[in-house]
């Protein structure tokens, strides 16, 4: 029977939760939480160890962590590593990938996780680690936890590995011929779908183009002295009583608190609402995540000419791409009637 | 402007004492042929050697295939390049089908060469498998280029045309099997229900990468780099107008068998007025200077625009910067307005991992994808190798090597070869054969 | 946010703990914080060290609105 480890947080491994983000890694034998449902589904291996971090030590001190991990892994019989599921848990699925990477490097074992699509984890670490599409939250954890380990069965039996689309997870840019003589040839391919974008029927094109992640680089301000500084901040900074009831994760709300007459941030009039993360820090000072105290003081010397009246703030956690644009987009018109030349993002 | 293909499909090929056509046997008098061909001083010793498909050899290094053919009028197949100058894609043409002539080195090979396989593993990866090949295998005075990696391999291109046009004389006074009959009307004289359907350009874009002259496809015998992009009926590309060059590393590239042939003209023309309005040919180049593809994409648009096209295939002939041009006349196509698909083949790396087009844009949103240079191919040893295999792994062929760390030399001592699909001859068919495509992994 | 606010043609830069997320979600100008729930502040820090650095990274952002860049770029901070 081969062997396989699984990584997981501190918050799966029932350690506690962000709190807790900080655990220092370590390595039990035998199953903890989410093992135990891949060991479960896992046909041609048994999970013989968990290997526990907490996300804050691996974000932090990710070297550290990682020469720890692969120490606890030496003179460990393993044939295969997961990692996971970590949904949409950035921090969670940032952690996955870079132990994932590691194990691979130097044990040259098959590592596979599971993300959902948003998790930024995917597109850092697809074309190291085979990751499967995942649910974003731990309600998928069995059918996420399953695929995984299907896929692990499928490896560790040696059976051929078909194409992306056949095997279900993400495209990782890693693209390779085939002969295929049942495919038209690529003249008849080549009318074939000039007729459909023609007609404006849909077509799948053979070479997806990868999109663009780079908008165009802004024109750097001019003059410092008198440009007009604004925060934005997706670490969920509100006053304290969050009078626009901006949600803790999955946010689709924002809001803009006006400063103006402030010199610093005081905790008890302002504090953290983000669920993601441990908010004691934030809380007793919340200059640690709009430092504003600190452009007041750039403001008093003249580097800047002023800070805007208001700052603006959501809350990162979970929040998807498509509703954090959206809010953006409403900060906009307030950020040019407030004339603030450019802006400092602060997120966590 | 009406050109007639007669075509006869050649069931077997061999050597006799009169070179004549008879009931699908092509007949050759090998003296005769030799003779012909060394009339050019510069071949100083050549050979023709058959290849059948299925049988087991090797053929490299293969500088180009011809479709031996001739013109009933007795003008020559390549105006301006093996006779006088004379308009092609008019009349009637006879064609030695399932054969092709190929220019092979006895023994030395450049960076645009390829290999073909009659069989086994590497048959899948050429068209020139499929055919009976003439092997011209022939040495040359050509000393100025003996140990380039770039060479013009002229006697030995010429050679091949001119042998072609020797065994398709053969066929001349004869009554065609099938005749094929490409028409167009003049653009602004088509009738109603064809000017309805969907106008269509195929915009090509010919190898022209090298300064020097001897190196770049010809059209009409002048060279692709000294041009800018012209409007053309296909007829002329389907009838000799344009020849292939020797530079194009050899997958990518279209041989002149490919451009006499060309698939994606004849599907057009299959679809011209049924589904489109096929208007012709826009050819292009592929100029390395920045400043020269933008001003071919500029003419290319234009021409486009001016013409009435609502839609465009067009064709890559290369990968690397030839990819700018295609990306960039694909972006000023689609800004006029003019519906696009590439045909083109990637560049993934041999871990499959790099960006598979040096330039990417978002308006390439529709691409056929022929094959991957980049793909590594190990084939066993063949039985008979025409030509010389050591060439692959010595002469700088694009898609071999002398020796590489992990995978050891190209050519081993058993006679297998690992190499790159960058060196099967025209190997990833970009004019339109390929079964070809690119999935993810 | 970051690219939505640039998009509209404000100088931005982005101040994050996993810089190498900020790179792939496609901040142009990025400055490293010392962790996620204390960007910066270590509160196990005295209040003068923790001002020290806070002062110091602003200050680099800041430096880095008004500067132009070529292509994605993550300033360096002292400390």
């Amino acid at each position: 029977m081969k062997k396989a480890i699984l990584y997981i947080n501190q918050f799966f491994a029932g350690i506690g939760g962000e709190e807790k983000a900080d655990h220092a890694p370590e390595i039990r034998e035998g199953l903890v939480g989410p093992s135990l449902a891949l060991d479960a589904a896992l046909k041609n291996a048994e999970v013989t160890h968990t290997v526990i971090c907490g996300d804050n030590f691996m974000g932090s001190n990710q070297d550290e962590a990682v020469e720890r991990i692969l120490k606890f892994l030496e003179g460990k019989e393993f044939d295969i590593f997961f990692a996971g599921p970590s949904f949409q848990a950035g921090r969670y699925g940032n952690a996955c990938g870079v132990i994932c990477k590691a194990v691979k490097e130097k044990f040259g074992v098959p590592v596979i996780s599971s993300m959902h699509i948003e998790n930024p984890g995917v597109n850092m670490f697809k074309k190291e680690v085979v990751i499967f599409p995942g649910g974003r939250s731990a309600a998928a954890m069995r059918k996420d936890t399953k695929k995984m380990a299907a896929y692990g069965d499928k490896v560790l039996a040696g059976e051929k590995i078909e194409t992306a689309e056949e095997e279900g997870f993400y495209v990782r840019g890693i693209r390779h011929q085939v002969v295929d003589f049942t495919l038209e040839p690529a003249a008849v391919r080549g009318v074939k779908m000039l007729l459909k974008k023609l007609a404006g029927e849909e077509y799948v094109t053979e070479l997806p183009i990868p999109k663009s992640d780079r908008v165009e680089i802004a024109e750097p301000v001019q003059d410092l002295s008198t440009a007009k500084i604004a925060f934005v901040t997706t670490g969920g900074i509100v006053p304290v009583a969050n009078p626009d009831r901006i949600q803790s994760a999955s946010a689709t709300r924002w809001g803009m608190y006006d400063i103006s007459e402030m010199a610093r941030l005081e905790a008890g009039i302002f504090k953290t609402i983000h669920a993601g993360y441990d908010p004691a820090a934030a809380d007793a000072d919340p200059n640690v995540c709009v430092p504003l105290d600190a452009l007041r003081a750039y403001e008093t010397e003249g580097k800047i000419g002023s800070i805007d009246s208001h700052f603006y703030t959501t809350v990162g956690t979970g929040t998807t791409e498509a509703e954090a644009a959206r809010m953006a987009q409403e900060m906009l018109p307030f950020l040019r009637e407030h004339n603030v030349d450019a802006v400092i993002m602060t997120s966590t | 402007m009406k050109l007639e293909l007669g075509n006869f499909y050649v069931k077997d090929v061999k050597f006799g004492d009169i070179t004549a056509y008879a009931n699908g046997i092509l007949t050759i008098n090998k003296d005769e042929a030799l003779a012909y061909v060394m009339e050019d001083e510069h071949i100083t010793e050549a050979d023709i050697v058959i290849a059948r498909p299925g049988e087991n050899k090797r053929i490299i290094p293969v500088k180009d295939a011809v479709e031996p053919r001739c013109r009933v009028n007795g003008n020559s197949v390549f105006p301006g390049v093996t006779g006088g100058m004379t308009p092609a894609g008019n009349g009637r043409t006879h064609a030695l089908k399932n054969t092709s002539v190929l220019a092979v080195g006895k023994h030395w090979g450049s960076f645009g060469d390829g290999l073909i396989d009659m069989s086994g593993k590497g048959a899948e990866l050429t068209y020139f498998s499929r055919t009976i090949n003439v092997c011209l295998v022939a040495d040359t005075d050509e000393e100025f280029e003996r140990f380039e990696q770039q060479k013009k391999n002229k006697a030995l291109r010429w050679g091949a045309m001119r042998l072609s046009e020797y065994l398709g004389n053969a066929v001349r006074e004869l009554e065609p099997e099938e005749i094929e009959t490409f028409e167009l009307e003049s653009v602004m004289k088509r009738d109603a229900k064809i000017k309805e359907l969907p106008a269509v350009v195929y915009v090509m874009q010919p190898q022209s990468q090298m300064e020097e002259s001897g190196y770049n496809d010809l059209l009409y015998g002048w060279d692709t780099n000294r041009m800018v992009p012209t409007f053309m009926n296909p007829n002329e590309i389907l009838d000799g107008a344009i020849i292939s060059g020797s530079f194009m590393p050899c997958s990518s590239k279209w041989s002149t068998y490919d451009m006499q042939n060309c698939p994606t003209i004849k599907e057009l023309y299959k679809e011209h007025g049924k589904t489109i309005n096929f208007l012709g040919v826009i050819m292009s180049n592929l100029n390395v200077a920045m400043e020269q593809k933008e001003r071919s994409a500029i003419f290319v648009a234009q021409m486009a625009k001016s013409l009435g096209a609502d839609g465009a295939i067009l064709a890559e002939e290369g990968y690397g910067n030839p990819d700018a041009d295609f990306i960039a006349c694909f972006d000023a196509l689609e800004d006029v307005g003019v519906k696009t698909v590439g045909i083109t083949n990637e560049c993934t790396g041999r871990d499959g991992q790099s960006q598979p087009l040096v330039v990417l844009s978002e308006k390439a949103n529709a691409i056929v994808s022929c094959g991957n240079v980049s793909q590594l191919v190990d084939l066993p040893p063949m039985d008979i190798v025409i030509g010389e295999l050591a060439a692959l792994g010595r002469d700088g062929l694009s898609g071999g090597w002398e020796g590489d760390d992990k995978l050891g030399p190209s050519v081993r001592k058993d006679g297998s070869v690992i190499l790159e699909n960058n060196s099967m001859f025209c190997g990833d068919q970009v004019l339109g054969w390929s079964q070809k495509t690119m999935k993810e992994f | 946010m970051v690219k939505e606010i640039e998009k509209a043609g404000f100088p931005i830069v982005q101040m994050a703990n996993l810089v190498p997320v900020a790179k792939t979600v496609g901040a142009n100008k990025i400055v490293p914080t010392i962790s996620i729930p204390y960007p910066l502040g270590d509160p196990n820090t005295s209040k003068e060290e923790q001002w020290k650095l806070r002062y110091h990274r602003v200050g680099v952002a800041l430096d880095a609105l008004a500067t132009h860049i070529d292509e994605q770029t993550v300033f360096e901070v002292k400390f």
